[in-house]
């Protein structure tokens, strides 16, 4: 087994249970009324931390190894463009909700968590165009 | 500690176990067949890639480029690829072998040709 796909199989480990933590999370929110919401909103905060910590971590490791980035195909771009900008909007919505999700009318958390529970399914949906179109 | 250490001396040995021994896996390699290097294409016709790639350890499946930009993937090892109309002029067409990450193995043939 060469070192680099342990690398990779590493990453990819930290990346699914993000996306297990964005979406789970959300879904989880939207279903389940919890006592504390805000461990929820930080759990899910901190699934999209690692999403982007996971994905930047595929870069370097490809970088460490052959000294260059993957080469993406025009699809395959547009992919990672939209996955970036949904782990932004998700890591800023869940940040909020954590902080001032408590004292938000019920209607605007539950629109936020949907939100967030879209953010996470675009990413995913994303992740398989950026897997195969690449 | 310990358990840091008798994990690390359950691992080492697997991960040497695992390693292919040197020469036990094919070079990788690309050779495009057609079009042949200097070969004059119609700008007004489909060109043909036709291409053999072993991928050796460390590739996974090829990228297809004409002058750097990646227009293609391919996941067969040996057949053809219908380029789209190519522009007039020098264009550089390259095969290139990459990593289930798509990072480029630095195996790799390109071919000049001129489109008329």
């Amino acid at each position: 087994m060469l070192p680099e796909n342990f690398a990779y199989a590493l990453t990819q480990v930290v990346h699914n249970f993000g996306a297990v933590a964005v979406l789970g999370s959300a879904v989880f929110a939207l279903l389940v009324p919890v006592a504390v919401p805000e461990r929820v909103a930080r759990l899910a905060a901190a699934g999209w931390v690692l999403q982007i910590a996971s994905g930047a971590a595929f870069g370097g490791v490809s970088f460490y190894y052959y000294g260059r980035l993957p080469d993406l195909h025009t699809i395959a771009a547009s992919a990672l463009a939209v996955k970036l900008a949904c782990a932004a909007g998700g890591l800023v919505l869940t940040l909020a909700l954590a902080a001032r999700g408590r004292v938000w009318a019920a209607t605007r958390r539950r629109a936020a968590w949907w939100a967030v529970a879209a953010l996470a399914a675009a990413a995913l949906t994303a992740a398989a165009f950026l897997r195969w179109f690449a | 500690m310990d358990r840091l250490m008798k994990i690390l001396s359950l691992a080492l040995p697997l991960s040497l176990a695992l390693t292919p021994a040197p020469g036990e896996a094919a070079e990788a390699l690309v050779k495009i067949t057609a079009p042949a290097e200097g070969a004059k294409l119609d700008s007004m016709a489909l060109t043909k890639l036709v291409y053999e790639v072993r991928p050796g350890p460390k590739g996974d499946h090829v990228h297809v480029y004409v002058d750097g930009k990646e227009v293609g993937i391919l996941r067969q090892l040996k057949g053809s690829y219908t380029l789209e109309a190519l522009a007039p002029g020098s264009r550089s067409i390259c095969v290139k072998v990459v990593n289930k990450a798509h990072v480029p193995i630095g195996v790799e043939q390109c071919v000049k040709v001129a489109v008329e």
